[in-house]
């Protein structure tokens, strides 16, 4: 009796198939559902200004202008959806929205479940000195008061340095924006604080120079469902797009100053 | 042991090169060890040749692997002699935040600075889907850290049990998923906890902010859904550990109407939960008591969200008869972002927590313990929520840790 030997390849080259067109189909199911649909659904949380904020007749912000440049680019029509910043994610997850643009920093404990465009900001701490004396670095702050606004993330960096700058001084203020007048003052040296911060206080005092490198990085991107490859695609497309043409850095300075 | 490697020499086809590690040798002795092993277990390989060659890539991976095989000993973390918390304020508590904290050097840091900080009692999150597998097997060594250390440091600990395994939930639904086929599971759960725990933790919160949607996975419940939970578990808890405490609600303070996709106003939903005839499988109320931009003695109003709303929940028990029931407030707090529309200065938050806990001491007697959200993060989520914090999650004491400190007496 002729015993037929079982071939494992196309069985394996089978699954693979189907497992390769499943996939595609789930990916495809998001970019095509928004296509026929004409609707890029956004979830944001609207309360942390300038990137989006609750306004008159609606919602405004740098993300909501950003959303809406991406959706005009798509040949979409946005809808946004508010939640709390908690929510965010789990409405993402459980197709609520069909991308998040919240100022959500690039997280790698989400990659699993979530994919991120390329970033469109970077808010991390920034050094700020004034343009007669401008410290560029951490380096140059040998004997110098150091601004900062009490208790946040660039009085707990300015503490590191305390220990690795010599005869530097930290100066905590209440706020951003006073640890900034006291720069300006000279009552200060230069200022740690947030990029964000920084932008909108120098738009109204051209005294003040922001150094040109982060001191930290906190990279805002867009989310999207992991796995959904062409809507992430079309989304980073339209940002490249917009960075190219300047649309992106007209966005930010509506809102952040020059 | 001893691992072959066995190469044909080609040119020299009568003749194998035989290659064999001693994984247990170590040192100076490596080379010899081996070249011992090699005379050993050559007779049993009679066939093959003597020419054995110690090549230059052998004696880079045998003192690869021994450098491998040489590592300090772990630093052993003991939880120490049982700490007593010193406060002038035992109302104080925190929330500290350990469920994703795995280093237990970091977790005995947290719970020591919140002792030293003068805090009585600590609310913490224990995931059910972290813990329980689907074979019923429960992995009880993150909570027995985080619970036993609290323990040596004096604290009393409020556990907060949520969050659905994926085997108790429908495929692709959230964490906060849970529904009525899986109440049994979690009342198991809750019951076992409180069984392991006895004399260590005193009391369970029954799930999260339930009269929001986000809590149940983004679904419209009915507030019986939860009522259900409770007669589901309360009984379980108690036969597993009568002197457990259950805690019911933990609702979320919002002013959604009825009908909402998002959720239902929390005055409105505890007066539904008496209804249904809650109010016979809890011991106390947990309530979330955030200040957002008010001060703490901003008069309560249903309309406002604020901290004084505690006396309008307490106004629906006293209405529901159970003015004997306690409450809880397991978070509190303000927020000190510089940009977040729902924050105050730094300053200000350091002011209106302190003025928040001595009005809860003055003027409200039924309040057993305020604890403020968070204490510190073990990593940054970049976001407004950091400036929740007490600590930072480098152990950087922020000013109002300072002043909490000070304001317990210590």
């Amino acid at each position: 009796m002729k015993h037929r030997r079982i071939t494992w390849l196309p069985i394996i080259v089978a699954a693979l198939c189907f497992i390769g067109t499943t996939s595609c189909q789930q990916e495809q199911d998001a970019w095509d559902r928004i296509q026929e649909s004409g609707i890029l659904r956004v979830g944001l949380d609207p309360t942390y200004p300038p990137f989006e904020v609750l306004a008159a007749d609606g919602v405004a912000g740098i993300d909501v202008d950003l959303a809406q440049a991406i959706a005009k680019d798509l040949g979409l029509r946005v809808e946004f959806t508010y939640f709390g910043y908690d929510g965010l994610y789990d409405a993402l997850a459980t197709n609520q929205v069909d991308v998040l643009a919240s100022a959500l920093v690039i997280s790698i404990d989400k990659f699993r479940d979530f994919a991120y465009t390329t970033s469109y900001f970077n808010a991390g701490q920034v050094l700020v000195s004034r343009t007669d004396f401008p410290h560029k670095d951490p380096a140059s702050l040998v004997g110098s008061t150091l601004a900062v606004e009490l208790g946040a993330q660039g009085h707990v960096e300015a503490a590191i340095w305390e220990r690795q700058i010599h005869e530097l001084e930290i100066m905590p203020f209440a706020s951003t924006t006073e640890a900034l007048e006291a720069l300006s003052r000279g009552d200060a040296d230069a200022a740690l604080v947030d990029h964000i911060g920084a932008l909108v206080h120098r738009d109204q005092d051209s005294s003040l120079v922001i150094g040109p490198d982060l001191v930290t990085e906190e990279p805002f991107a867009l989310v999207v469902l992991a796995g959904q490859e062409e809507l992430l695609d079309v989304l980073n497309e339209s940002l490249v797009k917009m960075s190219e043409d300047n649309q992106l850095q007209i966005i930010l300075d509506r809102w952040l100053g020059k | 042991m001893v691992r072959a490697l066995c190469q044909r020499n080609g040119d020299s086809p009568d003749v194998d090169r035989l290659i064999i590690f001693n994984w247990y040798s170590y040192g100076d002795n490596s080379l010899r060890a081996i070249r011992k092993s090699v005379v050993k277990y050559q007779k049993y390989f009679p066939h093959l040749g003597k020419n054995i060659r110690f090549d230059p890539a052998l004696r880079l991976l045998v003192l690869s692997l021994f450098l491998a095989l040489i590592q300090p000993a772990p630093i052993l973390i003991v939880a120490g002699q049982h700490e007593a918390v010193r406060s002038s304020h035992p109302i104080v508590a925190v929330h500290t935040r350990l469920t994703d904290e795995v280093e237990p050097w970091k977790i005995q840091r947290s719970l020591q600075m919140v002792r030293e900080m003068g805090a009585s009692s600590i609310v913490e999150f224990f995931p059910w889907a972290y813990y329980h597998g689907q074979d019923g097997g429960i992995a009880w060594e993150h909570p027995d850290l985080v619970i036993e250390h609290a323990s040596a440091q004096g604290l009393k600990v409020v556990a907060r049990l949520g969050l659905t395994p994926a085997w108790a939930r429908p495929t692709g639904t959230p964490l906060t998923h849970l529904d009525e086929g899986a109440y049994d599971d979690f009342a198991s759960f809750a019951a076992q906890f409180a069984a392991r725990y006895e004399g260590k933790v005193d009391s369970l919160i029954i799930w999260n902010e339930p009269n929001l949607s986000y809590e149940w996975g983004y679904r419209q419940t009915p507030v019986s859904d939860y009522v259900n939970l409770l007669m589901k578990a309360y009984p379980a808890i108690k036969e597993a550990n009568p002197e457990m405490r259950v805690l019911a609600g933990a609702l979320a303070p919002t002013l959604e109407p009825e009908g909402s996709p998002w959720g239902l106003n929390d005055l409105i939903y505890l007066n539904r939960m008496y209804e249904e005839g809650a109010a016979d499988y809890f011991d106390g109320l947990s309530v979330h008591a955030y200040g957002l931009t008010f001060p703490p003695d901003t008069p309560a109003d249903p309309g406002l969200l604020n901290y004084r709303r505690v006396e309008l929940v307490r106004e629906i028990m006293i209405k529901n008869n159970d003015q004997e029931t306690p409450i809880l407030i397991t978070e509190t707090g303000w927020n000190d972002h510089p940009r977040w529309t729902l924050a105050v200065k730094p300053g200000q938050r350091i002011q209106y927590t302190i003025d928040a806990l001595e009005l809860a001491e003055k003027e409200w007697p039924y309040v057993e313990m305020v604890a403020i959200w968070a204490f510190r993060l073990p990593a940054p989520s970049k976001s407004y929520m950091d400036s929740y914090t007490l600590v930072t999650p480098e152990f950087v004491k922020k000013p109002i840790y300072d002043t909490l400190q000070e304001y317990a007496g210590n």
